[in-house]
């Protein structure tokens, strides 16, 4: 090995360590922009059911009601999530949701199951999430199948 | 004097071209060309997970190497002993 290769071995080590601290640097710009994502249902959307996905990429969000309590469980940790219930004339009502236990799980009492609870009845929401350096937003229908 | 001059700016030279590729290996193909590099799939990887991962290392080495390579020849060529 000559000098050449032995001072190139030292120097590598270094633009390693280099290259780390500027893909970290890299990420945590990226991370800071705030980006808007579209959250789409995953086949049809039954929250009464429970039975009723968002998701975009890896991101899922599972949204269901049991006797009045709207909640939703995340893949991701969130900083807070809010569900609009929209009705015929478009107002929403806004539901701020509370974390419960752990940033994956969000839940709130809705007017949702005295308002879908029958077969057949839709309604349309908006949601929110709030993740670190984005929003994930969605509006979608809930029907009740069942 | 001018010789010493020559095969230094030579030297230089190469040094810039091994940063200009690690750069390029690293940060170009590993963080700022992931997303369109992801869509060709090498051995069943996306190409762009597969240099921020293993690629940009193979291609350091790949340097070194070369590095090394090129800078014997130009010791024979200004005859600079170690």
């Amino acid at each position: 090995m000559n000098r050449h290769l032995k001072i190139a071995f030292m120097v590598a080590p270094f633009l390693v360590v280099l290259g780390y601290i500027g893909a970290d640097f890299h990420h945590e710009n990226e991370a800071a922009k705030t980006k808007i994502v579209q959250l789409v249902p995953e086949g049809h959307c039954d929250i009464i059911n429970q039975s009723c996905v968002l998701k975009s990429g890896d991101f899922k969000v599972e949204i269901s009601d049991e006797n009045g309590i709207t909640g939703i469980n995340s893949t991701f940790p969130l900083d807070s999530a809010t569900l609009f219930l929209v009705d015929k004339h478009d107002q929403m009502t806004p539901y701020p949701l509370g974390m419960q236990k752990s940033p994956y799980y969000w839940r709130s009492n809705t007017e949702l199951h005295s308002l879908i609870g029958q077969k057949g009845d839709s309604y349309k929401l908006r949601l929110i999430a709030k993740i670190k350096g984005g929003q994930y937003i969605s509006e979608f229908y809930t029907q009740t199948i069942k | 004097m001018k010789s010493k001059e020559t095969y230094w700016s030579e030297n230089l030279r190469l040094i810039f071209i091994c940063l200009a590729i690690w750069f390029t290996v690293s940060f170009g193909f590993g963080l700022l060309l992931v997303e369109p590099l992801n869509e060709i799939r090498l051995g069943g990887y996306k190409l762009g997970f597969w240099f921020a991962q293993q690629g940009s290392i193979y291609s350091f080495l790949a340097l070194i190497f070369w590095y090394g390579a090129k800078m014997n020849k130009l010791d024979k060529k200004y005859h600079v002993k170690d």
